[in-house]
């Protein structure tokens, strides 16, 4: 009977794709416009300081968080060199999510504490899971051409010996 | 008995096309660090200062998941009490408000911001449809208002020249309003000469692209007194949603909004709207809004609006003026526009509207709504 054909039938299960990603014109502000200057201009990381608790900002922001006051203009250079306090290795691919690029694949991601005192995230260039256990110090590496995108325009942190 | 819950200070950004030298918190900071100075209020846990954060604002708006991120080190969360409300900011205000009459908070800072300058407005408001069933119609709040503005100027005779008369009403009311974005002096012809967008909607029919910031504190009724000159009270408040899918209502209607004005009335003892408000602060992106959306509330019977306006009622100086401000007509962002027009029915209440004050206003009505053709309706009435 037609009825029990209807009944066999499997329903139409779909995926439905949308590929084109949303557009978007972000403003850095002023201070953020300044770590962006400063990296593409001069390879350099700069921040600004909280003029009551006398803390770092990272980024360098227009109003301390733990104060809720108006930070001000008290710049200040960043370190490039740190040391590594916890780091994973991303076995699964990832992407730059503005540009598109795929990030290379395998690699390590550090949470490194700067010798200025700033807790950093960023790319480990050793590779090597075994060598990885013991990298300690490290440096920045910045690209021979920046694209002016701050934190990105830094390639990696390679292992130093001191 | 339960206190009222009093606005002790507002502040608001100017309204500008292209923020392009702030980011969001610097945005909101400018409207934030103005009623921290204002009130003298500082971030505690201890119940001695501001008890707790509402924020407003949109992720699609702002190109991230919890948007309130954005905001956090300059709205004082950082290791408190926050809460982020999405859409409309009037539903911050509202959800704020319920917090203290909950008996647990006492003071709450209440921002919201928007920069419409940094997104793709149609393209965000088309994310507002069904995904997969609906988005591919290509439809915005722009085309859905068209549609609606087409409905409702059919079914209840409203014209192309009363649509232009809020217009000119609204962006000349914004030339003594300091903060307002787009001030004109413009003709009815002016506006039936502008550019077709969607039709029936011309480019003076709708608000300009605007970035902007707004930020309040609410108290309960025994610190207001201590904190605020001229505490503004919340007398009532409502929302209420209609259905995403437009063809499940009329749009020559609007249900949502007669049963948020509805609730938001009783609660403040309000029998005749036309008796005993005497400013409203009204959200219309677009001309016909103001008209549909004042039917809704009450004004007029259905499809009386146009002539209510002729009439001159809800000009400055007759008996219930209409967006002293300039509304968003004159440019405010979506999102932060409910909460823009709390914030002026405040000023109005406390006498302190400068050039643009209306005549002994004692309660005022405030409306914000979002959604395509005004899905969430909601209303609060203000008293001082």
């Amino acid at each position: 009977m037609t009825t029990e054909k209807t009944a066999e039938k499997k329903p139409e299960y779909l995926k439905v794709e949308i590929a084109r990603p949303r557009s978007y014109k972000w403003s850095s502000g002023k201070y953020l416009g300044k770590l962006y200057k400063e990296a593409l201009e001069k390879k350099k990381l700069v921040t600004n300081r909280c003029p009551k608790c006398k803390q770092l900002m990272w980024p360098p922001m227009a109003v301390c968080g733990r104060c809720n006051v108006a930070t001000g203009e008290d710049w200040v250079e960043m370190s490039d060199t740190g040391t590594v306090v916890q780091y994973t290795y991303l076995v699964f691919p990832l992407w730059d999510p503005h540009y598109g690029d795929r990030l290379a694949n395998p690699y390590p991601t550090a949470t490194i504490k700067l010798d200025n005192g700033v807790f950093l995230v960023h790319f480990l260039e050793e590779k090597d899971p075994e060598k990885l256990k013991k990298v300690k110090r490290v440096q920045a590496v910045w690209k021979e051409e920046g694209r002016g995108r701050g934190l990105a325009d830094i390639l990696c942190f390679r292992t130093i010996e001191e | 008995m339960t206190e009222r819950v009093g606005i002790v200070a507002v502040a608001q950004t100017k309204y500008s096309p292209n923020r392009a030298d702030a980011n969001e918190g610097e945005l909101v900071y400018e409207a934030v660090r103005q009623v921290l100075q204002e009130t003298g209020l500082k971030f505690a846990q201890d119940g001695s200062g501001i008890d707790a954060t509402v924020t407003c604002s949109q992720d699609f708006w702002d190109g991230r998941t919890i948007s309130s991120c954005n905001v956090m080190s300059y709205v004082g969360h950082h290791h408190s009490d926050e809460d982020k409300v999405a859409e409309d900011s009037l539903n911050a205000v509202y959800t704020a408000f319920a917090r203290i009459l909950s008996g647990h908070q006492d003071v709450i800072l209440v921002a919201t911001h928007c920069k419409e300058s940094q997104g793709d407005k149609r393209g965000i408001e088309n994310a507002a449809m069904d995904p997969i069933f609906l988005r591919v119609l290509g439809l915005d709040f722009l085309s859905a208002a068209a549609l609606q503005a087409r409905r409702y100027m059919y079914k209840y005779g409203i014209t192309p020249e009363q649509c232009a008369r809020v217009v000119v009403k609204n962006r000349g009311n914004a030339k003594r309003n300091p903060l307002a974005q787009e001030p004109m002096e413009i003709t009815v012809e002016d506006v039936l000469g502008s550019q077709v967008l969607a039709s029936p909607i011309r480019q003076l029919d709708s608000k300009p692209t605007s970035d902007g910031a707004c930020a309040m504190i609410l108290a309960r009724e025994g610190k207001a007194k201590k904190l605020a000159r001229k505490p503004i009270w919340i007398l009532g408040a409502s929302n209420c949603y209609e259905t995403n899918y437009l063809g499940d209502r009329d749009l020559a209607e609007c249900d949502a909004l007669v049963t948020a004005a509805k609730k938001a009335y009783k609660m403040a003892g309000i029998k005749d709207v036309m008796n005993q408000v005497n400013v409203a602060e009204i959200s219309e992106e677009y001309s016909y809004q103001e008209l549909l959306w004042m039917e809704g509330l009450g004004f007029c019977q259905r499809g009386e609006a146009g002539r209510l306006l002729d009439s001159g009622v809800t000009q400055m100086g007759g008996q219930l003026p209409v967006n002293p401000s300039g509304g968003m007509l004159a440019g405010n962002p979506t999102v932060v526009a409910g909460m823009a027009r709390a914030a002026e029915a405040v000023l109005q209440l406390r006498g302190e509207a400068g050039e643009h004050q209306a005549e002994g206003a004692k309660k005022a009505l405030v409306h914000g709504f979002t959604g395509a053709c005004g899905q969430l309706q909601g209303v609060m009435i203000l008293g001082n």
